[in-house]
């Protein structure tokens, strides 16, 4: 009698229940009507669709002879390899050096880990200011280390690398957590007998706290490329409208413009359905080859 | 056993009360609100509530509540003035606003679409009366002023009705205005001093123009402020106004190929040319708006080609503290100017761009409800009575027959300017980027930078967005 309580579901499905309705009405019918909306011609932003596109499928006939979609993938898959070897790599080493010193290990972890918790909005307008053309802080610095001319930083030829640096800067702290705390349950008695066996401190990371790191690197490795597809509001702020001359533009900056500032609705969901299928089949790459062992 | 189902039972019925309560007030707050769309059909449908066309509504009998939509928040110079107008109706008459203001960006304008598309307009809405209404004024939900007339023959007869815009859609009046606005060029007399530039009069050309910014940019400062990657509008519109004429200027083209067509590629390349002989600023395809303000605000840069709303900016950056007019640096603000837009061809320099783009509109749904008719005529009346719109309209213009006589002593040194600058007008034509709304704008706004840099002719830049636009 008493262990029929933990055999009997039904309870559990009532408390399932909100959540799945949530679910459903916030996340999967705006999804499926997205995918509908991309064949509706639709007038502007807010109204409903006024019938099918001529042909249904013309957004995406669009989208293959559109040079800012090809734009955006391409810098997408770039901020994804940033993203890998800038936050995830850097990590690793940061994460390595910390946790070879003795004290401050808690100080380290607070002072990488906070540019999480600031809104990538204000992060922007931050980051706005150190780049900004006319005094900024970097063209001050510059000014006052001898350089003549004022640097735009959101040139064409280096704008993307401006809005990759703080993007890649924000999230090291994040993924340097994760590996702390991976090497943290590493046993010390590895560490110990290849110490006694001589092992130099480079031997020890490569042939123990690497090897042993493996699937917390993956998932890091997982985390970041799947992150990389989701960043907006940074690149955003930093470079409305794909500026300078659209060539700033993520999939994410890209679907925005067009459903936001161009009020090309329809366009901006058929964006929307590509960043999703680019999402799918890039996660299953990624996690095809950052596959986790078992030891 | 039965104790821990009982326990179950009663979370599990306490949750989806709590998920019905948090429904049912969100119901509720939005039946308060805005009503939803069956109530508004149940009213629409009584025939017998809904008042004879040319009598109006009884008086209710108690206070009513409106709900009223406006643009008049957040950083709009006038939210302030907004507020104490309504909060002087409601004493006058005990009726209450419920007030869903928000500031006029895309989101806003998406939520009023939206609203008006499932029953939840606002009893009154004070909106763009452009290309942005069209929507809601061909699904019939806002009311023509001349309808209302018909019942409330003194509506709107302060305004003078040349100066009220007649929707795209049927040509109908529907919005009664407040303020108007107006797009001129603003300049700072010290660098002008500085390069040994004449301040520009009323016969400014484009080619003085031009030999004013070659001085200006030798004496080492940025001749205009604009961020062409950014917010090219107004360069836009008075370039393209500059090979036309006030007569022409709101003709949108059929073709590229046709005069009007052939004006609007003209002057995307006039921006071009100016671009290419070094005019705007170094980084103008990268810069935003608010940092090549900054250049003209700290005296880096000498025009500024804008509307009547940058009045405000500038006094505000001449203020130690935005908020508060009593910090304004009155030496600071005395060095800027207000001028006409260089002319060209057969438009003068003092053919200006402007007009009334915004209006009070009252809702199929109020006006049908004979609870709310006579109080957002009523509203409305009073929020555009002689006595309240010169408080919004300020330097700016209004559409009253008879506006009362300014105190120029509430005003500040560049809004009297700007005054004086509006009294020696000799036109104002509407705004034509009002009337190209959407996608259409793409290849010649956001396409400036493609446009001025060479990636892309000005002829193909404006026949795509024309392609786009008569597929609209």
């Amino acid at each position: 009698m008493g262990a029929n309580i933990y055999r009997n579901k039904k309870p559990v499905l009532v408390f399932l229940f909100p959540a799945f309705m949530f679910m459903v009405v916030f996340l999967y019918y705006p999804f499926f009507k997205n995918i509908l909306n991309s064949f509706m011609e639709i007038k502007q932003l807010g109204s409903a669709g006024t019938g099918f596109n001529t042909p249904w499928y013309s957004n995406y006939v669009e989208m293959f002879h559109d040079q800012n979609v090809w734009t955006s993938v391409k810098n997408t898959i770039v901020m994804m390899i940033v993203t890998l070897v800038g936050q995830v790599g850097i990590a690793i080493v940061l994460a390595l050096m910390v946790d070879n010193i003795g004290r401050g290990k808690q100080f380290f972890r607070t002072v990488f880990f906070f540019p999480i918790v600031i809104s990538a909005t204000a992060l922007g307008l931050m980051f706005n200011l150190i780049f900004l053309y006319d005094k900024g802080m970097i063209n001050q610095l510059l000014e006052n280390l001898g350089k003549q001319n004022l640097t735009d930083w959101k040139a064409e030829g280096i704008a993307l690398f401006t809005m990759m640096l703080p993007v890649m800067w924000q999230y090291v702290g994040f993924y340097f957590v994760i590996l702390v705390t991976g090497l943290n349950n590493i046993s010390d008695e590895l560490y110990e007998a290849a110490r006694i066996d001589g092992a130099t401190a480079m031997q020890k990371v490569r042939y123990i706290s690497i090897p042993l790191l493996h699937n917390v690197i993956c998932t890091c490795s997982v985390l970041a490329v799947t992150g990389a597809l989701k960043v907006f509001d940074l690149p955003w702020v930093m470079f409305p409208k794909g500026m300078p001359l659209k060539t700033t533009f993520l999939t994410g900056t890209y679907m925005y413009y067009h459903t936001m500032e161009t009020k090309n609705v329809d366009y901006g969901a058929a964006l929307a359905v590509l960043i999703v299928i680019l999402g799918v089949v890039l996660a299953r790459i990624v996690n095809a080859v950052f596959r986790e062992k078992d030891y | 056993m039965m104790k821990k189902r009982l326990m179950a039972a009663v979370l599990a019925g306490a949750m989806v009360l709590s998920v019905t309560a948090c429904g049912g007030q969100g119901t509720s707050s939005g039946d308060t609100q805005t009503p939803a769309s069956t109530d508004n059909n149940v009213t629409s449908d009584a025939g017998n509530d809904t008042p004879a066309e040319s009598e109006p509504a009884a008086e209710p009998a108690g206070p009513v509540e409106l709900v009223v939509t406006t643009t008049f928040a957040g950083e709009d110079t006038n939210a302030q003035n907004y507020k104490d107008a309504v909060a002087a109706w409601e004493a006058e008459t005990g009726n209450t606003v419920v007030d869903t203001s928000a500031s006029a960006d895309e989101t806003f304008k998406a939520r009023v679409v939206t609203d008006f598309e499932t029953g939840s307009e606002p009893d009154v809405l004070f909106f763009f009366n452009g290309a942005d209404s069209n929507s809601f004024i061909e699904a019939g939900k806002v009311v023509p002023i001349d309808e209302i007339r018909g019942v409330y023959p003194e509506y709107a007869a302060n305004m003078n009705d040349d100066l009220i815009t007649a929707s795209m859609v049927d040509n109908k009046k529907y919005a009664v205005p407040v303020n108007g606005i107006w797009e001129a060029m603003f300049f700072n007399t010290e660098i002008l001093e500085e390069a040994g530039v004449a301040r520009p009069g009323t016969d400014y050309t484009m080619d003085q123009f031009k030999e004013d910014c070659e001085k200006i940019k030798a004496a080492g400062y940025t001749p205009i402020a604009a961020a062409l990657g950014n917010i090219p509008h107004y360069w836009w519109e008075f370039a393209i106004f500059n090979n036309q004429s006030p007569a022409t200027h709101l003709d949108i083209p059929a073709s590229v190929d046709d005069a009007s067509g052939q004006a609007w590629v003209a002057g995307m390349n006039d921006i071009k040319e100016l671009y290419e002989l070094g005019y705007f600023p170094e980084n103008t395809l990268s810069a935003t708006d608010d940092e090549t303000f900054a250049m003209f605000t700290e005296g880096k840069a000498a025009f500024l080609v804008d509307g009547s709303w940058k009045v405000g900016g500038i006094v505000g950056a001449c203020q130690s503290d935005p908020d508060d007019p009593s910090t304004l640096d009155a030496d600071k603000l005395a060095k800027f100017d207000v001028t006409y837009v260089p002319g060209k061809g057969d438009r003068k320099a003092t053919d200006l761009i402007g007009g009334i783009t915004s209006g009070y509109y009252i809702t199929r749904k109020a006006w049908e409800d004979p609870e709310k008719q006579a109080a957002a005529v009523n509203f409305v009346e009073y929020m555009t009575s002689d006595s309240v719109v010169p408080k919004f309209a300020q330097h700016a213009a209004s559409a009253l027959k008879n506006a009362p006589e300014v105190d120029t002593a509430e005003f500040n040194a560049l809004q009297i300017k700007s005054m004086d600058m509006m009294a020696g007008a000799t036109s104002l034509t509407g705004v034509l980027q009002d009337l190209f709304q959407g996608d259409c704008r793409v290849p010649t706004f956001d396409g400036m930078p493609e446009i001025v840099t060479g990636r892309v002719s000005a002829e193909e830049a404006v026949a795509e967005g024309l392609e786009i636009y008569s597929n609209q």
